[in-house]
């Protein structure tokens, strides 16, 4: 345990549930602007053209109109440029071939949703039939919309300065250690995978408002956000200005999944529209709209094969993985589905000799950022799904091979072939509690009761680790201070899209404190308080932000001991501080904050820390029920044991474990994004036919927490935050392969829809 | 959504006036399938004509053997209908499978047979009970009215006020929804009926049909093992990324045997 306990607390509701339940949150498009005009996007209907003329006269002229812009002004104005955040050069010698992005598409248009022109007009409708005049000339291009495809000789190419689609290429591990092991080895088990294209769906959809001060050359920006900071840098980048010309403005966001950290076209088409017509411009995306041009997730062919000795235990594993970003970069899509799974590729697992390849791809598709486990979800669903083909073709129990093979308690810190060090967990330990909640042992009753009934039954454990809190930023910064009547507050530019920050970083300063929560406000994003510090992404937020709020409520204790000392005119060492009260050992004169706040100097402080990745692992069992008449499953049993470091407060544990399991249940079974190969048009572009999970999808589930607190920040915590997701893809995928195999379906992959089951199992041959 | 006029008749007479009067204005009872339409621009009126409020429209009644059903009875009104609940359950078990709540309490049966959607429940609850469409201007049979994809034996302005159903002897309904929009991939409506054995297919093609092969096998023997093997020709059957046609096929045959079971109770 860290050495300050906290004081434990029974599950509350969520702080900031009573405003957001009841209306009360601050949306982005809930705020109105004096004078404000609203922005339409005429959007590519094509998945790769040149751009032969776009007419704009008749759009201009039409009633409620004030402007309409294209690449032309775009790309005059130099808002062409997109971040990328790995600048590592590949194996052939090249750092990530980035191309240009102008805020509308400029000459050429490269997949179906992309921004071509915006009309700015008085009224949404207005702009929509201003829309309709305006003329493009297209000249079609053929075009590719699978990654894999993309990288055959002769396939269309995307981009002039990517020569082979080929957007990065790089190496990790020891290929003739590898190839040794191979050779040697009594098993080796093979598989393809696809971590299927999803599209991040958060309730919020896409918005962003600009207002321009032309007075002071400055941007204000409203936008959806994960974090203000991380969006101000690449807003900036890509728009050409620098930082300090851009206000980064959000309260609450309904949602982000990873796809609300990255900036878009949007953004600096808003900015450049408010600073053109000199009025604030607003802009409001429909769900179909988000559909085609949110980044999309994952999409990712990975070829993996796993050798085994014969006393069971792995000895190599190899990856060759091609990663489709889509038509353009985002800022983090290379970096999240490249370098994640080489820090991970050993898995919760020692295995002496690892080599991967990975290819990023160019296609004619909406781009790739990470998505809620951003390439941990897929390396861990290529690795368990080897597990088990292994455990199946050695006759082996799933259980007792990853026991055989699992990195133990007494290994740690465990540095892994390719470089990593991981912090100590207990996997084998998670292991054997899952095994017990999810009665392991009694599964083949229970499939024989369930094939009487007709039915195909199935068990899937999946075991995973996780680089989580990895930041951009090179510290987290957190300011904190007591205003006149008492009331503690903390400012972060960590940014909660549903995460409960309210709830848990004021507990935090609470327990640090010895003061009561409802006496703590936090302020995420507050535009007045420039502080360094990460968005909430990649699990980081309360092992970054959330971790120094603990160090900023007790130096913000040791300065009010300070300030009581000078009022008593004794020594800080002589104050004792309890629940808000200092009070001087010798003379026994008191004060307290809300008093030392009322001086004329006021009572605050600033906090920071640097933190590293934190390493939260588990161990995850689903049991499913195929109807075989059918091919519809139906989860019947869940089990999720984690080890998420120190938890601060288990409700907010099990949401995230519980929405990230949902969420994986949706890539499993229903969620795929589906561009027509012939075409190259988004054949899931609404929700009529993207199907999004629903929560009766998963009926019950069992946490539990076996829990190692993490020595690198200051509460112990572990991030929680995409463990869900990437123990449940595994986990129920293995189920469904366990409850397919007897009948002789070979592994198939996600998403495990009822016609794809149902078809698969016809074509094994039907029942036996 | 382009711009259009509200209009509220105050009697369905002054409705089908309105209608006759102005060529582009649309009928609204429910709008659930229309005003989705139209805000996404792909329909377009100079008025909305809304009877789904007119009284006259939303009675439900049993005359005798048949149950009677006002045009813009909504379907969370026939699903909590005791008169449809003791007449013909399975009709009020359809009702309650449609949409989600809000669409119950808007949404209306002449709307939905109207606007003829293949993957619609209401066309298979209708043509399965062999009911009759009734208009402002005539009678028409069920087997006459349903006429392919988005089309029935509607004219120009032509209002329904509402639909009786011969009341069965028994009747089952089930219905494999979409996964995404809950609308039938597949719904098979089984009754037995004064005048024979009637299977209706939902969801399956291109719009409502009835399965003679299946109708004349249980009218030899009601069981779901009478099913078994049956021709069916799926043809017509739709395809697209949610299922094949072969898959739409073999839940025609599962929804149609699970009908039958829950006709036999």
């Amino acid at each position: 345990m860290p050495d300050h306990a906290h004081t434990p607390h029974a599950p509350f509701q969520r702080k900031e549930d009573r405003r957001l339940v009841t209306g009360h949150g601050l949306y982005t498009s809930d705020r109105t602007f004096a004078g404000e005009l609203h922005a339409v996007f005429l959007r590519s209907d094509r998945a790769h053209a040149e751009i032969v003329s776009i007419r704009t006269d008749a759009a201009k002229a039409m009633p409620g109109v004030h402007g309409v812009l294209t690449a032309a002004d775009s790309t005059a104005a130099g808002m062409v440029k997109v971040m990328c955040m790995l600048a590592l050069k590949g194996t052939d010698g090249e750092p990530p071939r980035v191309p240009a992005r102008s805020a509308f598409a400029d000459g050429r248009v490269r997949f179906v949703g992309e921004t071509v022109a915006m009309v700015v007009a008085d009224s949404v409708a207005a702009g929509l039939d201003a829309l309709e005049a305006i003329e493009v000339e297209y000249r079609d291009l053929p075009h590719v919309i699978d990654g894999g495809r993309a990288l055959d000789a002769g396939a269309p190419l995307i981009h002039d300065t990517a020569p082979g689609n080929l957007c990065w290429v790089g190496e990790a591990g020891d290929r003739a250690a590898v190839d040794a092991a191979m050779a040697a080895a009594a098993t080796v088990v093979e598989l393809s995978v696809e971590s299927t294209r999803v599209i991040p769906s958060p309730m919020e959809l896409r918005c962003c408002a600009a207002t321009y001060d032309a007075a002071n050359d400055h941007y204000h920006l409203y936008s959806v956000t994960q974090g203000v900071n991380a969006l101000r840098l690449q807003v900036a980048f890509a728009a050409g200005i620098p930082e300090s010309k851009l206000t980064i403005h959000a309260q609450d966001v309904g949602g982000s999944f990873g796809n609300r950290s990255p900036h878009y076209p949007e953004h600096c088409a808003v900015m450049l529209a408010a600073k053109t017509l000199g009025r604030p411009v607003r802009w409001a995306g429909t769900r179909s709209e988000c559909l085609a041009s949110d980044y999309h997730g994952r999409s990712n062919q990975i070829a993996g094969k796993l050798a085994i000795d014969k006393d069971g235990r792995f000895t190599a594993i190899q990856l060759d993985w091609v990663a489709d970003m889509g038509a353009f970069i985002t800022p983090a899509g290379i970096a999240s589905h490249t370098r994640n799974p080489v820090v991970l590729l050993s898995g919760v697992y020692r295995i002496p000799a690892m080599h991967g390849r990975w290819r990023a791809v160019f296609t004619n598709t909406s781009p790739i950022a990470p998505y809620r486990g951003a390439g941990r979800p897929d390396v861990n669903y290529m690795i368990e799904r080897l597990v088990d083909e292994a455990a199946a073709k050695l006759g082996m129990d799933p259980a007792d091979l990853r026991r055989r093979n699992a990195i133990g308690l007494d290994q740690f810190p465990y540095k892994t072939p390719t470089g990593t060090t991981y912090e100590a967990t207990d996997v084998p330990g998670s292991l054997e509690k899952a095994v017990l909640l999810a009665d392991w042992k009694g599964f083949p009753a229970r499939r024989a009761a369930a094939k009487a009934r007709g039915m195909l039954r199935g068990i899937g454990m999946a075991t995973f680790i996780e680089n989580t809190g990895a930041g951009v930023f090179p510290k987290d910064q957190v300011d904190i201070e007591v205003d006149a009547n008492g009331m503690v507050h903390a400012y972060s530019v960590a940014h909660a899209q549903g995460q409960g920050h309210e709830t848990t970083f004021t507990q935090v300063i609470a327990d640090a404190m010895g003061i009561d929560t409802a006496n703590v406000l936090l302020h995420e994003g507050a535009p007045d308080h420039v502080l360094i510090g990460n968005h909430t992404g990649g699990s980081r937020s309360l092992v970054g932000a959330g971790s120094v709020c603990k160090l900023a409520g007790l130096k913000l204790v040791e300065v009010a001991k300070s300030a009581a000392a000078a009022m008593f005119d004794t020594e800080p060492s002589q104050i004792d501080y309890a629940a808000g009260t200092l009070t001087d050992r010798v003379s026994g004169k008191s004060t307290t904050l809300a008093e030392l706040a009322r001086r004329p100097e006021g009572l605050k402080t600033q906090a920071e820390a640097t933190i590293g990745s934190t390493f939260p692992t588990g161990c995850h069992i689903a049991e499913v029920e195929i109807d075989p008449l059918t091919g519809t499953t139906e989860i019947v049993s869940y089990v999720a044991v984690d080890d998420c470091g120190h938890a601060v407060d288990h409700t907010i544990v099990e949401g995230q474990v519980h929405g990230g399991v949902l969420q994986g249940v949706g890539q499993v079974f229903c969620e795929k994004a589906i561009y027509d190969e012939e075409t190259g048009q988004l054949m899931t572009g609404s929700f009529m036919d993207y199907t999004m999970p629903r929560a009766g999808m998963l009926k019950h589930i069992v946490i539990d927490e076996n829990c190692i607190p993490s020595k690198i920040n200051s509460l112990g915590a572990k991030g929680v935050g995409e463990s869900g997701c990437t123990g449940s893809i595994s986990a129920m995928s293995n189920a469904m392969a366990n409850a397919l195999r007897p009948l002789g379906v070979p592994p198939m992959d996600m998403p495990f829809t009822s016609s794809r089951v149902w078809h698969a199992i016809a074509a094994a041959g039907g029942l036996k | 959504m382009y711009e259009f006029e509200y209009v509220r008749p105050k009697s369905v007479a002054e409705a089908a006036g309105f209608l006759a009067a102005n060529s582009d204005a649309r009928l609204m009872s429910g709008g659930m399938t229309l005003l989705p339409t139209m805000k996404q621009r792909l329909a377009q009126a100079s008025h909305l004509v809304h009877v789904g409020p007119l009284g006259e429209l939303k009675s439900i009644t049993r005359e005798g053997d048949a149950l009677v059903i006002g045009s813009a009875a909504t379907h969370d009104q026939v699903q909590g209908s005791e008169v449809v609940g003791a007449a013909i359950p399975a009709l009020a078990k359809l009702a309650r499978g449609i949409g989600d709540p809000q669409v119950r309490y808007m949404g209306t049966i002449g709307g939905s047979i109207a606007n003829n959607d293949p993957a619609a429940d209401y066309p298979a609850g209708v043509l399965g009970l062999g009911a009759t469409v009734v208009t402002h201007l005539r009678q028409i049979a069920a087997d006459d009215y349903f006429q392919g994809l988005f089309t029935t034996a509607l004219g120009e302005g032509e209002i329904v006020t509402a639909v009786r159903f011969p009341v069965p002897r028994r009747a089952g309904y089930v219905k494999f929804a979409h996964p995404a929009t809950g609308y039938a991939m597949s719904g098979v409506f089984v009754a037995e009926t004064g005048s024979g054995v009637r299977v209706a297919v939902t969801g399956a093609g291109n719009g409502v049909f009835r399965w003679a092969e299946a109708e004349a096998a249980l009218a030899k023997s009601m069981s779901p093992k009478a099913l078994d093997g049956l021709a069916l020709d799926a043809s017509h059957f739709s395809e697209d990324i949610h299922a094949t046609r072969e898959y739409r096929a073999q839940l025609c045959r599962v929804m149609a045997a699970r009908a039958v079971n829950e006709l036999l109770g």
